[in-house]
């Protein structure tokens, strides 16, 4: 079963029903539009971009990918508990301030000499206890999304610039160097993390009643209420779950980064615009965990196939802005012709 | 932001041009004069090569010279360049070496990074059998490193520091980036120099500087500095690893009407020499390094290795320590006057 069922349509829509054939083009364009410029996008770069068609490079740019692919998971939960309204649904801010601030635990634990068990485990706790006092005050002191993970994601930051003085802090121990690295046939390890993560989240949210509770709770909240769905638990549960994500993807980035470095709240904006661009992928444009996988892919790969073209690297992420914009658009304008 | 950065880019392109003329001229006569073997009817090329340019941002003067000195250099010579500017970023930079080593260039130049994030990828590189030369971090895993010579840099630095302020009352220091090796360097040096002079104080905690935001977060640290010691004479100098931080500082000590104290950086941004080159202002000197130089002298040596030349550790690029005395003259070499 797929949680990711036909809604009724919400609210009444003034526009006239389209023509016929029409219509059925834009329903399948709606359907199938994004996942088409996905592959022309890719097929174009596979002409003309040398190296970009090779297992190497796709399993480098799933690797270069696996960082804000989790983060935007992560998010893509709350977005589903917390309901798809920007300013008032569910969102969070202090994701990206939660891997600086997770690197920087693993990074100090190991420094100081304790295990790389020890210090996946407290990096973990870490994220779970950003998510946590998210959950509160969110939850139970009432705050909106917006406001309370802008806040967390001040004092997480703050919290890292003590723990690194602002400097990079190197970190070398078998478990980094194992997960920075490739397999034989030149794909890193971390593209297979990014799909495993993807697997087990997907399975969760997707296809158990627990991931279809998620979307009633953010979709339709009295409904959900009335049906007697614990509504403070399950998006309680959504933050803890993206503060997880948020653990984990600091630990990808003291490997991929061979320690804990500055500028981890850069990270933010891209991963909330993946998170948002992710619901172009699902058919009822709804965030979903396999559609921000392919949202994270897409511009991964935009980057990668323009540095394969010899493109500027100043035109990259005016591209890339015009792209995402055209995207985003031709699904809306279709999505609104179909209604 | 864009508009501002095009600008930004446009001015320093026309300077590039003029500074290249001047440059070339200068690094020609100091070529001959040093090292008659390689001046010789020198015939580089890199005819049919793809070489591969990694800068870590192209933010500030010093990458952006480096940078597009090195792509010009290489069209010159007739090769391809894949040029990549990481933006500052730390994650961008690691995917942007990943995605070189995959295309396989002739060789790739890394201009500035923090060693213990590149190092790995460099490693790399030269597993895959890419020759990997460096501008301005010196690496094991790269087979030379142009750089202007940062221990004399540090030590010039230092000494005109303490000159200036006779030989004694407290400095304030910025050390954000003692990861990046030559911030290392002049670092330790003046720490070396300090030394010898007891009267000079390092104040501590010693700041740190940041980037982005650095003009801004260099002039809130300072005003705060200066409310904490307000009395004139309690601090007689700022220092940093480079020129930026500077800038700030120094605007910070102008609008707090504290310019008796003095600012000393490196780097011989344009902005900074023209506030050294003002008898009113509280800069005080700025080591000018040649960028431009810098990188068409990190192509040549690619150029040189290809044709199977063997490269020292490190190429060395003169500086310029340009004071209240000698600005002018400096300018005039460096071709921003």
């Amino acid at each position: 079963m797929s949680a990711e069922v036909e809604f009724a349509p919400s609210g009444f829509s003034a526009v006239e029903p389209p023509p016929r054939p029409v219509g059925n083009f834009a329903a399948a364009a709606l359907r199938f539009g994004s996942l088409i410029a996905f592959a022309a996008i890719l097929i174009i770069f596979s002409l003309t971009a040398p190296y970009f068609l090779s297992i190497g490079n796709i399993g480098n740019v799933l690797g270069q990918s696996a960082i804000s692919g989790v983060l935007a998971i992560g998010l893509t939960i709350v977005l589903i508990a917390g309901g798809s309204n920007v300013v008032t649904g569910g969102i969070d801010l202090s994701l990206a301030a939660n891997m600086g601030l997770s690197a920087a635990v693993y990074v100090s634990l190991t420094q100081l000499g304790y295990s790389d068990a020890t210090a996946i485990a407290a990096t973990i706790l870490t994220g779970a206890l950003i998510g946590t006092v998210n959950a509160i005050a969110v939850v139970y002191a009432g705050i909106v999304p917006l406001l309370a993970t802008l806040a967390v994601m001040n004092v997480v930051a703050g919290l890292e610039l003590v723990l690194t003085g602002n400097t990079v802090l190197p970190a070398s121990t078998p478990f980094l160097s194992a997960l920075s690295a490739s397999d034989p046939f030149g794909i890193p390890v971390l593209a297979y993390v990014l799909l495993g993560f993807t697997a087990i989240t997907t399975a969760i949210v997707q296809y158990t009643p627990l991931g279809l509770r998620l979307y009633a709770v953010g979709e339709f909240p009295d409904a959900a209420r009335a049906a007697g769905l614990p509504l403070r638990r399950l998006l309680a549960g959504a933050f803890v779950a993206s503060g997880v994500s948020g653990g984990i993807a600091g630990i990808l980035s003291v490997s991929y980064l061979s320690g804990s470095t500055t500028g981890a709240g850069e990270m933010l904006l891209p991963v909330v615009v993946t998170a948002l661009l992710g619901s172009v992928f699902s058919r009822r444009l709804v965030p979903t965990v396999t559609g921000t996988l392919l949202s994270a892919l897409l511009v991964g790969f935009l980057v990668n196939g323009f540095q394969l073209l010899n493109i500027s690297s100043t035109l990259v992420s005016g591209v890339q802005g015009v792209l995402i914009l055209i995207v985003v658009s031709a699904t809306t304008l279709l999505r609104r012709q179909e209604a | 932001m864009s508009i501002e950065k095009s600008e930004n880019g446009l001015g320093r392109r026309d300077l590039l041009k003029l500074s290249a003329a001047a440059g070339v001229a200068v690094a020609g006569a100091s070529l001959i004069g040093q090292k008659p073997a390689f001046a010789a009817g020198e015939e580089l090329s890199l005819k049919g090569k793809r070489i591969a340019i990694s800068a870590t941002g192209t933010d500030h003067f010093f990458d952006l010279q480096a940078y597009n000195a090195q792509i010009e250099e290489v069209k010159r010579l007739g090769g391809e360049p894949i040029a990549v500017d990481a933006g500052r970023n730390d994650g961008k930079l690691v995917s942007q070496l990943q995605t070189l080593i995959a295309q396989k260039p002739d060789a790739i130049v890394q201009i500035l990074g923090t060693l213990s994030v590149i190092d790995p990828w460099l490693k790399k590189a030269r597993d895959a059998g890419i020759p990997v030369l460096t501008v301005d971090v010196g690496s094991t895993n790269s087979i030379n490193n142009t750089t202007s010579d940062n221990w004399g840099i540090g030590k010039d630095l230092a000494l005109q520091l303490v000159s200036d302020i006779g030989g004694e009352g407290n400095i304030v220091v910025f050390n954000g980036f003692y990861g990046v090796t030559p911030c290392a360097i002049r670092y330790d040096q003046l720490v070396n120099v300090v030394k010898y002079f007891p009267k000079v104080k390092i104040l501590q905690p010693e700041l740190r500087d940041v980037i982005p935001n650095t003009v801004q977060d260099a002039f809130t640290q300072i005003t705060a500095i200066l409310n904490k010691y307000p009395e004139k004479g309690s601090i007689k100098a700022i220092w940093s690893a480079w020129d930026i931080p500077q800038l700030g500082a120094t605007q910070a000590l102008a609008a707090a009407r504290r310019t008796e104290i003095r600012t000393y950086g490196v780097d011989g941004s344009p902005e900074v020499l023209q506030l050294i080159a003002d008898p009113n202002s509280p800069a005080g000197a700025d080591v000018a390094q040649q960028p431009a130089e810098i990188g068409r002298t990190a192509i040549r040596n690619v150029a040189k290795l290809l044709a199977g030349q063997t490269l020292p550790r490190e190429t060395y690029v003169p500086a310029l320590l340009a004071n209240k005395t000698n600005v002018g003259e400096v300018t005039k070499k460096l071709g921003i006057g």
